[in-house]
């Protein structure tokens, strides 16, 4: 939108006044009042929305302020700056092009990304204190964090002009201020509503992210009862929305108070909120590619590293001294590899907090009473493993609450402590994090399994099988044991999903159950899908890298070993079983050092269950590897999941065990 | 393809020769002189060893360590359908900064040895002839004169796309 140089020229000749203007003794406010209309003035000739809310929300503060006589002279000065700041800023944005769509601010990018998470920090530190408050209503720190969340996105709201949001934030600012003056006690009616408040700011903030990746998504409409509950909560009349500029005003009005101080500031001080800021400021965000970056650099200097330790030359020197100085660099660059790493990792209690969230909301649903309780929090994982575990989590917690948990009368009756509890916890086991889904419920229903399995056709009959395989059943495919579809459970996704999701995080689930006093669900995952334990094996010249996690075993075979099925299929004979056999070099096209497998060696790995036996030259060793994309180019080569830097330096190739198997070399032709 | 890069007789298009003048790495492939941007070459490495990847095209000859990053190696002479030769002293691999389908990544070429980084003017390069359906046209950016001699000046975003490969892909498998 194009502007005069006029109104520029009158907002920069107001900037110059008040430098020349000795801001500290100051004039009265009257003497700013009429340029600042006349900038009101032009900014509304020429339509310049921003600058004239701008405008407008600076008079009606120093109209305000002006009326104080006591009012210190400094003060207005001080007020009066911002407002010039706030003016350039305006102007400097009206001169972007205006996106033609429902975002005023679109053409900020960044500003609204920002926004989105800022916004999304808050809203998870909101719903996390509010359930706080629901346990204790008197919780006043937990109070000013939620109240001081909803005003942070209000401000922010205001200065990206999204006036659906920054209204809903005001109005849920409202009643947490009547709460905070002890007008208003938190119900659990009262906090439902301001739970929808979040989730309706939620929506919004999703909105926007789509928004941001150019895909279609339409701005969540006004909820209107929702806003008449809030009300109803402040006792306000609900009453016509405010004008945008009216907001705009609020907006900069509480904008130019630091956080703390927030109009009408409790009694209560804020030295929590002082320690809550600081952590904030000790974070840092960092772009992952920097952070991918370091990963190879880190593992490269190991790798330089033990080039240097394994020099012959160096080592013929014999020197103590050298080996110490040595021996001193190998553990220095080891830690600093495992520094590197763990960058990428991040604690899992923020997950486990979402889950408090849904078993309220469930609980209150189902009417069960629910305490849910999280050890290890502080447990920490790969970022997009603990992203991808929210489904997977999501879908066993309301498993427990829906099936699991008995109502309070039938725990009442059976003897139980009517206050049913859910234990989320966190550990590290033997290199893996083990999550635990613990419930005292009433346990998996063995024979109810064992029948629907046969109804479905899943087994034939269920003698000879153990719990455990019994209980596994409920991961396949098709199974649900649910008697009726209730809105939670009749989503369509089982527990053969949740098992999928798991594996494709490298992980393992088990189950864990006893009739009558609860069930447990243990998901074993890698700390982070950026290293894997990997078996390294030579075919030819060539070597790769197997998943450990998918191998169950290696030897080298007898005579005996091997059978070949109607001149076809070559069979291993592996602990009394049959195994199907794949040559390694005949699927890769590599000239091999022995076509005898006999002087070759099996690997048996396992892929869903199914064994199969890999066949090649030698067993290298075991080596931890950083996975590496092979890139765009090889995408899609059959068998080959990713590349590693091994240890002298060369790349290996990471071999995708399940599309082997399951691409036979006849179908890997397609 | 050589036998045909003698005559080259057309008017040079002044418009586009401006875009395309600037410096150029040379490098020879066969009995040729071929050129990139300097912009698009980020190194010149001595031929390492390559890990093939199997189920390719004959001309990708693998992936190399670059410093932590997997990077893949095109032999070019392959992918020009020109005669393979032995690996020499003088072989190396450019490795090249070129447009993929989600951002640019890097790609090495194996060439027979690089030359020399040329300056060249607007004057100086001059459009690629039609050669037909025998050349592969399309990865030409212009050719160059320079005391006499002729260098290709090679589109090599394009001679790398992979789009190219995975169409391959398709016919392979």
């Amino acid at each position: 939108m194009p502007h005069s140089p006029e109104l520029r020229r009158q907002i920069e000749d107001l900037a110059l006044r008040l430098v020349v203007e000795d801001s500290t003794t100051g004039m009265p406010a009257a003497a700013w009042i009429p340029a600042l209309e006349r900038i009101r003035d032009s900014a509304l000739r020429e339509q310049a929305g921003r600058v004239s809310a701008a405008a407008t929300a600076i008079l009606d503060r120093m109209r305000r302020d002006g009326e104080s006589p006591d009012q210190e002279n400094g003060r207005i000065a001080s007020v009066f700056e911002e407002g010039i700041i706030r003016l350039q800023q305006a102007l400097d944005l009206e001169k972007q092009p205006v996106a033609v769509n429902d975002l005023p601010l679109s053409q900020d990018p960044e500003l609204l990304s920002d926004f989105i998470l800022e916004s999304r920090e808050h809203l998870a530190s909101i719903e996390a204190q509010v359930l706080t408050i629901e346990r204790d209503p008197r919780d006043a720190e937990a109070l000013n964090s939620v109240f001081r969340g909803f005003h942070t996105i209000k401000g922010l709201a205001g200065f990206l002009e999204l006036w659906e949001v920054q209204k809903l934030a005001h109005e849920v600012e409202t009643v947490l201020d009547l709460a905070r003056n002890s007008q208003l006690t938190l119900t659990p009616a009262a906090i439902d509503v301001i739970l929808q408040g979040a989730d309706y700011l939620r929506r919004w903030v999703a909105h926007l992210d789509l928004s941001l990746q150019k895909q279609p998504s339409d701005p969540p409409p006004r909820d209107e009862p929702l806003l008449a509950r809030i009300h109803s909560l402040s006792g306000r009349p609900s009453g016509p929305p405010p004008a945008p500029a009216e907001l705009a005003a609020m907006a900069v009005a509480v904008e130019t108070l630091p956080p703390e101080e927030a109009p009408e500031a409790s009694a209560n001080p804020a030295a929590p909120a002082h320690a809550a800021r600081r952590n904030e400021t000790m974070a840092v965000k960092v772009d992952t590619a920097k952070l991918d970056y370091l990963v190879d650099m880190a593992g490269e200097m190991v790798i330089a590293e033990s080039l240097v330790r394994h020099d012959a030359e160096l080592g013929a020197l014999k020197s103590q001294k050298l080996q110490r100085k040595i021996a001193q660099l190998t553990r220095i660059t080891a830690e600093l590899q495992k520094t590197a790493m763990a960058m990428r990792l991040v604690p899992i209690g923020p997950l486990f907090s979402r889950m408090a969230r849904l078993v309220r909301d469930l609980a209150r649903q189902f009417g069960k009473r629910v305490e849910m309780e999280t050890h290890g929090d502080e447990i920490e994982l790969d970022r997009n493993i603990v992203e991808e575990l929210a489904d997977p989590l999501m879908h066993m917690v309301r498993n427990a609450l829906d099936h699991g948990l008995e109502t309070p009368e039938e725990r009442q009756a059976s003897g139980k402590n009517p206050t049913a509890r859910l234990l989320l916890k966190a550990q590290h086991q033997a290199g893996q994090v083990v999550i635990e889904i613990a419930d005292d419920g009433r346990g998996l229903n063995r024979e109810r399994i064992q029948s629907k399995a046969i109804e479905k056709g899943l087994i034939a009959s269920g003698d000879g099988l153990t719990d455990a395989e019994i209980y596994n059943l409920i991961f396949l495919p098709g199974f649900s044991t649910a008697a009726e579809v209730t809105n939670v459970s009749g989503r369509g996704v089982g527990m053969d999903v949740v098992r999928r999701h798991i594996e494709k995080l490298r992980g393992r689930i088990e189950i864990r159950s006893t009739r009558g006093s609860g069930s447990t669900f243990l998901l074993k995952l890698p700390l982070t899908l950026a290293i894997i334990d990997g078996l390294v094996v030579g075919v030819g010249e060539e070597r790769y890298i197997v998943p450990l996690f998918a191998v169950r075993e290696m030897f080298r075979p007898a005579q005996e070993t091997i059978w070949t099925v109607q001149q076809r299929g070559e069979m291993a004979l592996v602990r009394g079983g049959l195994l199907p056999v794949l040559r390694l070099y005949r699927r890769f096209h590599v000239t091999p050092r022995s076509e005898d497998p006999l002087q070759s060696v099996l690997v048996v790995a396992e892929v869903e269950g199914q064994r199969f036996c890999l066949l090649v030259d030698e067993l290298i060793g075991k080596q931890e590897v950083v996975i590496k994309t092979l890139g765009e180019m090889f995408r899609n080569v059959p068998g080959v999941a990713g590349g590693a830097i091994l240890g002298d330096g060369r790349v290996g190739l990471i071999l995708d065990v399940d599309r082997l198997f399951k691409e036979k070399p006849g179908d890997a032709s397609r | 393809m050589p036998s045909t890069m003698l005559s080259m007789n057309e008017p040079a298009a002044a418009s586009q020769a401006d875009a395309r003048a600037g410096k150029y790495l040379t490098f020879q492939l066969a009995n040729e002189e071929f050129g990139i941007r300097v912009l698009k070459v980020r190194e010149i490495m001595g031929l390492q060893e390559i890990t093939a990847v199997p189920q390719t095209p004959a001309h990708v000859k693998g992936v190399i360590n670059l410093r932590g990053k997997v990077v893949p190696v095109i032999d070019l002479r392959l992918k020009f359908g020109v005669a393979t030769a032995e690996y020499t002293q003088r072989t190396c691999i450019i490795v090249t900064q070129v447009q993929g389908e989600s951002g640019s990544v890097l790609m090495g070429i194996i060439v027979d040895g690089v030359s020399e980084v040329l300056n060249l003017t607007a004057a100086e390069i001059e459009d690629t002839p039609d050669f037909g359906e025998a050349v592969a046209g399309q990865y030409l950016l212009g050719m160059a004169k320079v005391k006499g001699k002729v260098k290709i000046l090679l589109d090599i975003d394009r001679v790398l796309s992979t789009q190219d490969l995975h169409n391959l892909n398709t016919i392979v498998h």
